[in-house]
């Protein structure tokens, strides 16, 4: 008998053993069961809102949530959190230490003295220790960033009228129209089973009038000129949503959430071409906007609820500086800052500079507020955008707050079928307002002429 | 025989073997992926009832980490340990909940869903439990009930008939609420600042029974 077989059998047997072995080494070692256990001993995360802009006088509590990060995986491993908020008057040097009362639902609290609530206002940060060994402060910058709450004598007040849902403005004009989908017309829709719909997240608008869109599902910007079909530019990107602010020199900022490969958002500048120019982790872990300042891209973070510079080129600002370098109000033109506090029963807006208040409003409505979309500079006061909501109904409305007070308002459709981020629906390009809408045949943004700067 | 003649005998088997062993091996690795749940396990204890803050505490743990449909088990290591699954699909046995498991488990329910007592399912159990987004939001269960979402504090809910997330910490700045939730395959489970509560698809959850 020949063995021609021989040869050809111990080749299958080589074969079938050099394949076993990478499947072994990539797949099953990749996730082997010691890399499954491990438990993430931190502090876990403190939780606050600041008051940012207060009436003189107004009583005012600091309120911090302790979210203790698990020690053990068993029902009793918690932690006993306590702490003191460090406080000083604007234009003082030293902070002075308050300690923290625990309030029944866990939370921590302490009254703000007076002597701190009759000035311009005052600055603060709280040093919390969790029981178990572990401190954070918040703000991260502790003393040399800390905290700040304007204080403004001269409101202008706002009472808004009733909504009358279904009677919102149509739109001047639609500037982009595109399909769901992958295609050169089409926009990317993230959706399933048990998972929100989400589309673009986010838009802005290129120094030419382009419109630039995230269409982050597909992992490209999407440059709308004149031309229904956009020019498509691929850009890294990662996790599942995101926000876009396109500077003045055109520069595009993509703000991520960071995805599988980091514990915190990311931004990425990329130049008009879509190269990339840079990339900076951010020093919080949560995000929520990137717009574009007069010194480069300032980002929304979270638990501080400060933005953060992340430079404008190469290098970008590195987390620790931007902890140094961050601000409770957003920087504008004409070094000002916009400041916003809002909650269900009326929003605050603040145009201020350093630690004066420029201009100070106070918007009041008959339903539930909802989110502040935008908060932009007009002509001598802000462009707002704000939700108003009842359990069953919503809309946002649109207004114009100068000094004299409110100049001009009208309702938008909410328009919003598919997720964007949170608040970047709307963008302001010189006295035109754009909103990106959506539905169940696609994607859309429309155009608002809004006129009337004095 | 040659060196030459043998060499042409052993090529065609030992293209034949790794065809065969990475089909064999290789189709069910690659539609599983990291197989994560293989490591997850089925432990759990019932527990006189939690407050709330314990029950965020708990949620905590699942920021950070993967997103799966129809999941329920996440490590705490604050890595998407099975990133990039085809999303919809249980079969990739990925880490981490959906939204309805994740909710489920951090508030400490039970699956028998007559029963509106607490349980704590460890962070590698693998369990769903018996609700959808959907069930959330209209109240289905012993321990659900609905709630006015102006009425709603933390560690209550906003549920449509597709998502339902936790609140984490109510009220940002610009009135959002930071919310706790597995988002999708792409976000994972974390905490993000949200409008849910002004939105009409979504109406206000609660669990009921928690001990402060």
């Amino acid at each position: 008998m020949k063995r021609t077989w021989r040869w050809p059998l111990a080749g299958f047997v080589v074969g079938g053993l050099i394949g076993a072995t990478f499947l072994t080494v990539n797949v099953v070692g990749a996730s082997g069961p010691e890399q499954r256990r491990a438990v993430n001993h931190s502090f876990g995360e403190i939780l606050h809102t600041p008051p940012l802009i207060l009436k003189q006088n107004e009583p005012v509590e600091l309120t911090f949530g302790v979210v203790c990060g698990l020690s053990e995986d068993r029902p009793e491993a918690r932690c006993s959190p306590k702490g003191l908020v460090y406080l000083r008057a604007s234009g003082t040097g030293e902070f002075r230490a308050l300690r923290l009362a625990r309030e029944p639902n866990g939370q921590l609290s302490a009254e703000v003295p007076s002597r701190y609530t009759g000035g311009a206002g005052f600055d603060y940060y709280a040093e919390i220790e969790d029981g178990r060994g572990y401190s954070a402060t918040l703000p991260p910058g502790a003393a040399a960033a800390p905290q700040h709450a304007w204080i403004a004598s001269n409101w202008t007040t706002v009472v808004l009228g009733s909504p009358r849902f279904g009677e919102a403005r149509r739109p001047d004009s639609i500037v982009v129209r595109a399909s769901w989908g992958k295609g050169d017309r089409a926009l990317g829709l993230d959706s399933g089973r048990e998972q929100s719909r989400i589309g673009p997240s986010a838009f802005d608008l290129a120094p030419d009038g382009a419109v630039v869109v995230l269409d982050q599902v597909n992992d490209r910007l999407a440059v709308y000129r004149h031309d229904a079909r956009p020019r498509h530019l691929p850009i890294a990107f990662s996790g599942g949503e995101g926000d876009l602010a396109v500077a003045g020199d055109g520069t595009a900022y993509v703000l991520d959430a960071g995805g599988a490969g980091s514990s915190t958002p990311i931004v990425r500048s990329f130049d008009s071409a879509g190269q990339l120019i840079a990339g900076i982790p951010l020093a919080e872990p949560t995000a929520d906007m990137v717009r574009a300042g007069p010194g480069g891209p300032l980002v929304h973070a979270y638990p501080s609820e400060m933005w953060l510079p992340t430079g404008r080129g190469r290098p970008p600002v590195v987390p620790s500086r931007q902890i140094a370098l961050a601000r409770p109000g957003r920087a504008v033109a004409g070094n000002l800052e916009v400041v916003v506090r809002a909650s269900p029963g009326e929003a605050r807006f603040a145009l201020v500079r350093g630690d004066r208040v420029v201009q100070a409003w106070i918007v009041k409505a008959p339903t539930s507020l909802g989110e502040v979309q935008l908060a932009e500079p007009y002509g001598n006061g802000l462009l707002a955008v704000v939700r108003l909501w009842t359990e069953k109904r919503a809309e946002f409305r649109v207004l114009q707050l100068q000094p004299a007070g409110l100049t001009g308002s009208f309702a938008v459709d909410r328009a919003e079928w598919a997720e964007t981020a949170s608040l970047s629906r709307f963008r302001l390009h010189g006295s035109t307002l754009y909103q990106l809408r959506s539905a169940p045949s696609g994607v859309e943004i429309a155009l608002f002429e809004i006129g009337g700067t004095t | 025989m040659t060196m030459r003649v043998k060499a042409l005998g052993l090529l065609p088997g030992l293209v034949g073997g790794l065809t065969l062993a990475l089909l064999a091996l290789g189709a069910p690795a690659g539609a599983y992926h990291t197989n994560f749940q293989g490591y997850c396990n089925s432990s759990w204890l019932n527990l006189n009832p939690i407050t709330r803050g314990e029950s965020r505490d708990y949620a905590y743990s699942g920021a950070a980490e993967g997103y799966q449909w129809a999941g329920g088990c996440w490590n705490n290591n604050n890595v998407d340990d099975s990133p990039g699954d085809p999303p919809g699909d249980p079969n990739t046995r990925g880490e981490g909940p959906d939204c309805s498991g994740f909710t489920f488990k951090s508030w400490y329910e039970r699956s028998e869903t007559g029963d509106p007592w607490f349980r704590y399912h460890y962070l590698m159990q693998n369990v769903h439990g018996p609700y959808a987004a959907a069930d959330f939001k209209y109240g289905v269960g012993a321990p659900n009930t609905t709630v006015a979402k102006a009425n709603t504090v933390f560690m209550d809910a906003f549920a449509s008939t597709y998502h339902i997330g936790m609140i984490y910490w109510a009220n940002t700045a610009y009135n959002q609420d930071r919310i706790i939730e597995a988002k999708c395959e792409a976000c994972g489970t974390g905490t993000w600042p949200r409008t849910y509560r002004g939105n009409p698809d979504y109406s206000g959850a609660r669990r009921l029974y928690w001990a402060g």
